[in-house]
């Protein structure tokens, strides 16, 4: 973790246009200052598309590894978009770097690779996925439900927001008479 | 050191226990009862720690100051305030009350405020007791 | 998981859904040879409320009292997360004093839970007079926050764009009282925990997570720092007011010149936390600005500058058992959020426990799932399936079994 002190946002981004040039979208570098002395923390936003996006967490690995605090799910109507929120650089003061890297997949094929051989700590997160999204992760150790119970029925996803969406299960216990 | 903690067992041995024996030294068999008992003067009742200033507990409304604008229904989180349209003013039903205080915050005439009222049990959630208007 | 081989010597206990040590339920499957755990596997959920999704029919001032009932021991830290993720994506700033009351606040939670962690854990390897004397002084810090904030467990004091309640000189001494009296008994507390025999009997080389297992398994929080990870928001990142104040990582090498990554060192990682916490309380009530708690406080008007924003934003605090961490996303139609992701620590500290499990004996389950201080489970039943017969073990058997080998081990 030593070797890169001098980590910016900007080498960041440059490492991954260097590499995966064309598939990389809406680049965006935000900068939140806070406190007395503003001190700023920055955050990386950026697209890929799913054929780059593996390429992309193994570049990453590369080049220092990342911790990988969640992967954040939206259902955008015609897609499903998936945010891997990473941070790098930590342990070093105010040295943090927030990146998030979204996906976009198709809802007629809701498919990604799973990165579980390169972070072993996304099992949990990628298993919430798979229950909750609707999305198939190819090649994940443990396929199995995490937090749905075994009772909700198989092709309901409760953050789907379209006919396989949690509506249907729905109980409205404050119309019970009061 | 092996018993570390022993001094302190000791020292504890001397102290008045730190615990407020409320509602009596032994619980009652039956709070009720109890409570009733206390209510005839029969028995007395060691009181509770009192709160300090700003505790949220039961709200209370000033009917008179209501102008009936609904703000509060906008921000109660868990949905206890209902609004009665006819008189325009709102009823509260505390067994849904998360004690936020928020509806105080938004009130614009300062018609609810909290008291420091906290024993708020009851059978029945649609006690007379548990619903402000 | 296989089933169990009737001549192989290994078998299986199931322990949960409500389950040792812990506070609510999760349920683990361990496979034993003999005394030593083979293998585990978790299964959770058994408390999952949809609580993400019950935000989709409320406004962000409502959502942040559904955040503060996500746990009672962190109902600061998760509205402060999603009150930082809403902020950045509406780009509002808090005013200066509020940051640092925000600090104040968030450490005062943060002593609440390690010193009530302290006290279960002690609990867990049947020290229980530590569990009494940490637990008055944890009363204390409830007393505290009811000062502040108006109520012992849902402190109701984070909104967006700012506080609920400001600290007025008339209020400094209370706090200077309880943080003095916090110093004086946590110096007892230190030598208990870290002078005791039995203690470092139970604790040392128990559990262990090395460094590399902790990057890997994505740990947070006081486990991963055990373990040897500098990782902590308060000083990798710049929100609050932990960019202004004098705050460096802690590490179990700042007292003992070494990292093993046990339950020993997640003990000392906590008490240290302790200390840390409550210097970063003074250095608050020294240095605070004056000036507004809230930057808008007509709470209509915030709604409706809320419900004009399009965008993301991230939100992350360290709670007291880690990153927590909140996404939240408006789609500048709707009043409530389009989507709102959770992310508790003990959710990335799930999979540490593998590691930190395999090889150790039943007595010593309770203490492990409880060294990393996870926000679940209470101990209740373990069936233990034999072949045919089926035993039930309750809690009090569990403990028991932890109990009696710390009698062994002072033998």
């Amino acid at each position: 973790m030593t070797k890169d002190q001098e980590l910016t946002p900007e080498k960041v981004v440059k490492y991954f246009i260097d590499e995966f040039k064309p598939k990389i979208k809406d680049i965006k570098i935000k900068e939140r200052a806070a406190g007395s002395k503003k001190n700023k923390t920055p955050s990386i936003w950026m697209k890929i598309d799913n054929s780059a996006f593996k390429g992309a967490v193994k570049h990453l690995c590369d080049l220092q590894f990342p911790h990988l605090a969640i992967i954040s799910g939206n259902d955008l109507g015609k897609t499903i978009e998936l945010i891997y929120h990473f941070t790098l650089n930590y342990g070093n003061r105010l040295g943090e770097i927030n990146l998030n890297i979204s996906v976009e997949l198709p809802k007629s094929k809701p498919k990604i690779e799973t990165i579980c051989d390169y972070i072993p700590g996304a099992l949990i997160t990628e298993r919430e996925k798979q229950e909750f999204l609707g999305v198939k992760i190819i090649g994940i150790p443990d396929d199995r439900r995490l937090f749905l119970p075994d009772d909700i029925p198989k092709g309901i996803y409760p953050w789907r927001r379209d006919e396989t969406g949690p509506e249907k299960l729905y109980k409205n216990l404050h119309e019970v008479k009061k | 050191m092996k018993f570390s903690m022993l001094p302190q067992v000791f020292a504890q041995m001397f102290k008045k226990p730190f615990t407020n024996k409320f509602p009596a030294k032994y619980t009652p068999p039956s709070t009720t009862k109890f409570l009733e008992a206390v209510g005839a003067g029969k028995a007395k009742l060691i009181p509770p720690i009192e709160t300090p200033e700003g505790f949220r507990g039961k709200i209370q409304f000033d009917k008179d100051k209501c102008i009936g604008c609904n703000l509060c229904i906008k921000v109660c989180p868990s949905g206890a305030i209902e609004s009665k349209p006819e008189e325009k003013k709102i009823k509260i039903y505390l067994a849904r009350c998360t004690f936020c205080s928020q509806c105080n915050d938004v009130c614009p005439v300062n018609c609810l405020s909290m008291s420091n009222e906290f024993l708020l049990a009851d059978a029945d959630k649609y006690s007379k007791d548990l619903i402000v208007e | 998981m296989k089933q169990t081989a009737t001549t192989k010597t290994s078998y299986h206990i199931p322990v949960g859904p409500i389950h040792p040590a812990l506070k609510e339920p999760v349920f683990f499957e361990f496979e034993i040879e003999g005394e030593r755990i083979v293998d585990v596997d978790v299964k959770l959920g058994h408390v999952h409320r949809g609580i993400e999704w019950a935000s989709r029919k409320r406004n962000p001032i409502q959502i942040l009292y559904l955040a503060e009932r996500i746990c009672g021991i962190c109902s600061f830290c998760h509205p402060a997360a999603f009150t930082l993720a809403v902020e950045t994506a509406a780009d509002i700033q808090a005013p200066e004093r509020a940051e640092y009351l925000r600090v104040i606040q968030g450490e005062i939670e943060r002593i609440t839970s390690h010193v009530l962690w302290a006290g279960v854990a002690a609990h867990e390897i049947g020290f229980d007079t530590v569990l009494f004397l940490t637990w008055q002084m944890r009363e204390k810090l409830m007393d505290l926050t009811e000062y502040l904030c108006g109520n012992r467990v849902t402190k109701g004091i984070m909104t967006i764009g700012g506080i609920r309640r400001d600290i007025t000189e008339d209020m400094i001494p209370k706090i200077t009282d309880t943080l003095n009296y916090l110093k004086d008994n946590f110096e007892k507390l230190r030598k208990i925990f870290l002078d005791d025999k039995t203690i470092r009997m139970r604790s040392q080389g128990v559990g262990i997570l090395t460094k590399e297992n902790a990057l890997k398994l994505c740990a947070v929080g006081p486990t991963t720092r055990a373990s040897g990870v500098k990782k902590d928001v308060r000083v990798d990142t710049s929100y609050f007011a932990y960019g202004d104040l004098d705050i460096d990582f802690i590490t179990p090498d700042v007292l003992t010149n070494e990292v093993n990554g046990d339950v020993y060192d997640r003990i000392i990682q906590r008490l240290l936390e302790v200390k840390q916490s409550i210097g970063l309380i003074e250095q608050c009530l020294d240095t605070m600005p004056s000036g507004d708690i809230v930057v808008e406080p007509k709470i209509p008007k915030l709604l409706n500058q809320l419900k004009k924003v399009n965008g993301e934003g991230v939100g992350r605090h360290e709670a007291p058992r880690g990153e927590v961490i909140h996404y939240v996303k408006f789609d500048g139609e709707n009043e409530s959020p389009y989507t709102w992701k959770v992310r508790a620590p003990t959710y990335n500290n799930i999979l540490p426990w593998i590691p930190m499990l395999k090889g150790e004996q039943i007595a010593d389950i309770p203490i492990i799932a409880a060294s990393t201080d996870p926000c679940m489970s209470c101990t209740n039943r373990v069936a233990i399936a034999d072949g045919s017969k089926k035993y039930e073990m309750q809690k009090e058997e569990l403990h028991r079994l932890s109990i009696e080998k710390t009698r062994r081990l002072m033998k």
